[in-house]
């Protein structure tokens, strides 16, 4: 186990020194892409082996003698997170190699290459952190390279906004998060996180729900629940693509680590109103983020609101955990937590691939405007392919992942009539009926995202003209789709070692039997059972026999191919299609009490007669008044505050002397009384 | 009568006599407002039959009689005249539209279970399940008044909250003494006289039952 | 071996019945209208003209329009073998449960919808872009109406649900029953494209729905889709009979028992074709913004439902 540890180091320090020595040429690009494949293959397995044998993997002092004060160990938990983070981290090195070539003499290839590697070894190393300063300096080092990746196109209009609303909102969780270590450690940030876990029990009620509120805060920014989701959909999409896909998938997924790390394991769950929190943050999350992303033209902002559903999805099971765990009740708590989990790996192959395959397309259109798409899918037959299994599965369409693990989160939801206090139970239903409705948007949503996108007529030259991406974004893609299908297809596979490797943790107990049954996926208690494995089977019988049962029955198999039906008017133009801005319409017109659009229409007539029109303008849009109504008051009090601490700023090398010395002075006078 | 099959049967009178509240909110036609309480008077009315029975109250008969008169045929009469005198108007534009009130009624609906279980918990009586109905239907009632713009239908707000107060008295003791139970209902009569005679006046002041027009009389 | 026989006859069934189940509430709709009306099997005629009819498709469409037909049908088909009919519980349910019938018809809705964007014309879109917005927001009632089902019976999976209700009768009339009942009701108008939702047997383009997206389909496609939808209709109806009145149903799979379940399904299926063809005469349908309000009608009721089956047990 160790070598592969080294393995993983070596791969990743490896592919950002190349990237740093060769600069743009197309081998140096082979070297960082294969420094991050390796190193994401050795993390992957890594994670399998831990997971497979139940055993973590400890380090002793000496192995880890360079860093003074960390602490590193790989358990069951930190396992399935670093097989997220090589499963993901795979397929867009992979990716990148073939992407990243775009950016030769426009921006720095060397700065992608070094941070991107460095992100992945953080994200790698961030899983096994044992106390909570190696813990912090990994999640600043995260923080960073993340920075720096999303500035990659610092000459595009918005990179440089989205780069400071990421920093400053990355910060701000960062600060809550070493208020909760200080808490949670008694002040002692090296204490390992065992000690912290007997610690944690012995603290009282006030201090852990301090400690549990800047948790929320701290994992929440950097999961983006709503409201705390202000940066993601404007730092996302900047990014380059591969990053997005490491970004939306697997970064946001460390507020979920963090969130059962230190709720579940070292405090060993809470009160039932944590449990509330969680899952009313996670509800709310979900709904608004898919009713913003169906306002979206833009592909990648799109995607990027998906993952604040998606999160919010996550977090309704664990949320439905956490409640389940402060009654008790066992089973149940573990399939809350299950469903969490598995919906963390599916979403993070399947925002992957969608992320990918919207950098196929932007690689292909340069644009990111989907009204500008059309067409794509007889022009990109493979992109096209893996964006429509991306779709489907994240519309939790069987037989994909999404529908596996929303599934096991409905199921969860249902268990609720267990819990004994009504006045908590009646959160259940209300949290199923906004579940529903959030799969139902993300379905409508989707159809909208591929079918503008990739069917019917090209609306723009570039869409026209597009051609496949090179083969490595193609296997890149390739692998993600595999997977999505793969873990779609073998819950039964997947379902009980994530209860194994939950067991264990803040009294849960070892659920894998609960699992086992050859082809289906049962839930605790026998409550309901499901067998992806064998709908797909029967759906795949069913659609080879309707043909068969056709040619046998003699059906006339003529075919031709004409003109779309248009009313009479012969020749087709792009401008008579359905624009994704129309296709959303509807919906926005029944949740515009939601949405508050604003709308301008100027009409230009002739000059002659007022019935015959030049041009019309109709402009119309969607500002989150909630964000507007939160951040407004909290960004004027900031500027204020800078200006007031601007009138120390003099500009005098001798002023700026004096505050050094001044500052000296006091702290001399506190230590000496202190 | 034994006590499930009347627990069912309350349970199912107080559903209903809910959905017609509801559906309060969900049309906009003052006809169909004035349907839906009279629906909702008469399956209240035939409840008062039931509970008498149950308990033996003579006295609920005649409540019974007394309230199927006044609310299934005088009271919507009346509204009907008025709605004849004034002109129809249709609530079109309600505070807050239609779909989210719905869904806000429902939410209602659950705030009464949350607020009423501690009474169901301690209550003995076969009636007891539908308590939080009952006090659904006042929040219901009263979150019609609240919202709607017109005159008229918040009279019809106003009479579906009194129903619900009633149908809460009835489930919670069985009646209360009959000259208390009518000094209410000519309370109500009276009341709705009132607003009768102010409907007129808005009516007359402004040329429409909008309440918003209420506004211009600061100025 | 029995149950796997069971079965395959029951989805033939379903296949053959469903169609009949159109053309019934066709012909029901027209004597109450004052018409002759065609009669019921004019739907079998139907589709075996456009089984014999060449395709003719659109020169933008791409392999997912070709697609879908074949798809739509197979999950539909798939759908029946999920379901109890006429005896329950049967052999598949424990692969699937009610949660993966509306996700498995939903996955045929959205490659319907997608098909509908694929000729690029505007009714396709128009078509797929109201049929996705309805899909949406009937979801909760669904999810919270399978919620109430699922909290009585102890299950999701359909045999159970049915089980318990036959195993409880009383539980039938009471209201977080009827309330469920009448929300599922209110879904499967809109689920199944009937009035007030939307117009089956119209194709005047500001008000069609469903068949403003499947307009590009001719020949053998069109026939699967026609087809597809008959059987989803019959499905809804069967769900509605099964889950909330599963008297009939039989339990064990004598000769007997499954000649009367079978009487029983027909007549409870002709009895709801029958009320719908009533409502359908009745009223308008809504214009398409008072959709919304009147599914919100049904969260409620569903809502409602499963309050008081999940607060008072």
């Amino acid at each position: 186990m160790l070598t592969l540890f080294v393995v993983m180091i070596s791969a990743y320090v490896l592919g950002a020194l190349a990237a740093l020595l060769s600069g743009r040429s197309a081998v140096g690009r082979a070297l960082v892409a294969a420094g991050a494949a390796f190193g994401s293959i050795a993390g992957l397995a890594l994670g399998l082996f831990v997971i497979a044998s139940g055993i973590p993997l400890t380090f002793t002092s000496t192995q880890l003698l360079p860093i003074t004060g960390g602490a590193l160990r790989l358990d069951g938990l930190g396992a399935f997170f670093l097989v997220v983070v090589g499963l993901v981290g795979c397929a867009t090195a992979i990716y990148a190699f073939g992407y990243s070539a775009q950016y030769a003499g426009r921006y720095s290839l060397r700065l992608v290459g070094v941070m991107f590697n460095l992100l992945l070894l953080a994200l790698s190393l961030q899983v096994m952190a044992d106390n909570a300063l190696t813990f912090l300096i990994l999640w600043e080092a995260m923080s960073l390279t993340a920075y720096c990746l999303v500035l990659t196109e610092h000459d595009r209009s918005g990179t440089a906004r989205a780069g400071v609303w990421y920093l400053a909102m990355t910060h701000a969780g960062f600060v809550a998060l070493i208020a909760m270590f200080l808490i949670l450690s008694g002040a002692d940030l090296t204490s390992s996180f065992g000690s912290m876990r007997a610690g944690a029990a012995l603290l009282s009620p006030a201090s852990r729900n301090a400690a549990f509120l800047l948790a929320i805060f701290g994992f929440g920014t950097k999961s983006g629940i709503i409201p705390l989701h202000v940066w993601l959909p404007m730092a996302h999409p900047v990014a380059p693509s591969h990053v997005s896909a490491i970004l939306s998938g697997v970064v946001i997924k460390m507020g979920i680590y963090g969130l059962l790390r230190v709720l579940l394991d070292l405090m060993g769950g809470g009160p039932a109103w944590w449990g509330g929190i969680v899952l009313g943050a996670g509800a709310v999350s979900a709904l608004l983020g898919v009713l913003y992303a169906l306002m979206e033209h833009d592909l990648k902002r799109l995607l990027a609101y998906h993952s604040v559903e998606n999160i919010g999805i996550i977090l309704i099971g664990v949320g439905a955990g956490l409640i389940f765990h402060s009654y008790g009740l066992m089973p149940l708590a573990a399939l809350g937590f299950i469903s969490g989990l598995y919906h963390t790996v599916n979403h993070a192959t399947f925002k992957g691939l969608l992320f990918l395959g919207a950098g196929s397309v932007l690689h292909a259109t340069g644009t990111r405007n989907m009204e500008e798409m059309g067409g794509l899918i007889k022009r990109m037959p493979w992109t096209s392919l893996f964006f429509l299994i991306g779709s489907a599965a994240i519309s939790a369409l069987p037989p994909l992942n999404g529908f596996a693990s929303e599934w096991l989160v409905f199921q969860t939801l249902l268990g609720g009539s267990n819990i004994p206090t009504p006045e908590v139970a009646v959160v259940m239903p209300l949290a199923v009926g906004m579940l529903a409705l959030t799969s139902g948007l993300a379905a409508a949503c989707f159809v909208k995202a591929f079918g503008i996108t990739f069917l019917a007529i090209p609306r723009s030259p570039e869409a026209e003209h597009a051609r496949e991406s090179p083969r490595s974004m193609v296997a890149g893609m390739a692998i993600l789709a595999l997977a999505c299908v793969a873990l779609g297809l073998a819950p039964f596979a997947v379902v009980p070692r994530i209860g194994r490797v939950l067991a264990g943790l803040g009294g849960l107990p070892d659920t894998h039997s609960a699992f086992t049954l050859n082809l289906s996926l049962v839930t605790p208690n026998n409550f309901a059972s499901m067998s992806p494995t064998l709908v797909a089977l029967g759906l795949l019988v069913l659609l080879g026999l309707v043909p068969v049962v056709m040619l046998v029955f003699r059906v006339n198999r003529r075919l031709r191919a004409s003109d779309s039906w248009g009313c009479g008017r012969v020749g087709q133009t792009p401008r008579m299609e359905y624009t994704a801005t129309s296709f959303a319409e509807p919906l926005r017109r029944v949740f515009a009490e939601l949405y508050r659009p604003t709308k301008e229409l100027s009409i230009d007539f002739h000059p002659d007669s007022k019935y015959f029109v030049q041009s019309i303008e109709y402009r119309s849009e969607i500002t989150p008044w909630f964000e507007k109504a939160l951040y407004r008051p909290l960004l004027g009090f900031i500027s204020l505050l800078a200006k007031l601490t601007r009138r120390l700023q003099s500009g005098s090398v001798h002023i700026y002397l004096f505050y050094i010395f001044f500052a000296l002075l006091i702290l001399l006078l506190i230590a000496r009384w202190s | 009568m034994n006590t499930s099959l009347f627990a069912q049967i309350s349970a199912l009178g107080s559903s209903l006599a809910l959905l017609a509240g509801i559906a309060l909110l969900w049309r906009r036609s003052l006809d169909a407002y004035i349907k839906a309480f009279k629906w909702q008077s008469m399956v209240l009315s035939a409840m008062f039959v039931v509970v008498g029975y149950a308990g033996s109250d003579r006295q609920l008969y005649a409540m019974a009689a007394f309230f199927f008169v006044l609310k299934v045929v005088v009271i919507p009469h009346y509204l009907r005249r008025l709605e004849e005198r004034v002109g129809a108007e249709r609530e079109s534009q309600p505070y807050i539209n239609i779909a989210t009130s719905l869904i806000i009624s429902g939410l209602l609906v659950l705030l009464a279970y949350a607020i009423t279980r501690p009474l169901v918990a301690v209550s003995q009586l076969p009636t007891r399940g539908s308590l939080p109905l009952a006090m659904g239907l006042i929040f219901v009632g009263l979150f019609v008044v609240v919202t709607r713009r017109k005159a008229l239908t918040q009279v019809v707000g106003f009479l579906v909250l009194e129903n619900g107060i009633a149908l809460l008295a009835m489930l919670g003791t069985y009646g209360i003494p009959l000259i208390i139970e009518l000094g209410v209902f000519l309370d109500v009569l009276m009341g709705f006289l009132a607003m009768q005679v102010f409907v007129y006046h808005i009516h007359g002041t402004f040329e429409s039952m909008d309440v918003e027009q209420l506004n211009r009389l600061k100025h | 071996m029995k149950g796997y026989l069971l079965e395959i006859g029951q989805t033939l069934i379903a296949l053959v019945l469903a169609p009949g189940l159109v053309g019934l509430v066709r012909w029901c709709k027209a004597r109450l209208q004052g018409r002759r009306g065609a009669p019921p099997w004019l739907v079998y005629y139907d589709l075996r003209k456009l089984f014999s009819k060449e395709v003719v498709i659109s020169k933008n469409a791409s392999w997912i329009f070709r697609f879908t037909p074949y798809l739509v049908f197979s999950t539909t088909v798939a759908v029946t073998l999920l379901i109890p009919m006429v005896a329950a519980p049967l052999p598949f349910d424990r692969i699937g449960d009610l949660l993966l019938v509306v996700y498995l018809l939903l996955l045929g809705t959205f490659f319907l919808a997608l098909a509908g964007l694929d000729p690029g014309t505007a009714f396709g879109g128009m078509g797929a872009s109201r049929e996705m917005t309805i899909a949406a927001i009937a979801e909760p009632t669904i999810a919270l109406s399978i919620f109430g089902l699922a909290v009585g019976a102890g299950s999701t999976n359909l045999g159970r649900i049915v089980a318990e209700t036959l195993a409880h009768p009383s539980a039938a009339i009471s209201p977080g029953h009827l309330l469920g009942f009448a929300a599922l009701f209110t879904v499967m108008l809109a689920e199944t494209g009937r009035l007030p939702v939307d117009n089956p047997s119209t194709h005047l383009e500001l008000t069609m729905i469903h068949e403003a997206m499947v307009l590009e389909y001719s020949g053998r496609y069109l026939a699967l889709i026609e087809w597809a939808s008959a059987v989803r209709l019959l499905i809804f109806f069967s769900l509605l009979a099964n889950m909330f009145a599963p008297w009939g149903v039989a339990t064990k799979l004598t000769p007997v028992a499954l000649g009367i379940a079978a009487v029983a399904l027909v007549t409870k299926l002709a009895a709801l074709g029958v009320v719908v063809a009533l409502l359908e005469t009745r009223i308008a349908k809504l214009r398409l913004f008072r959709v919304p309000e009147l599914l919100a009608v049904s969260f409620v009721l569903a809502l409602l439902a499963v309050t008081s089956s999940f607060l008072l047990r």
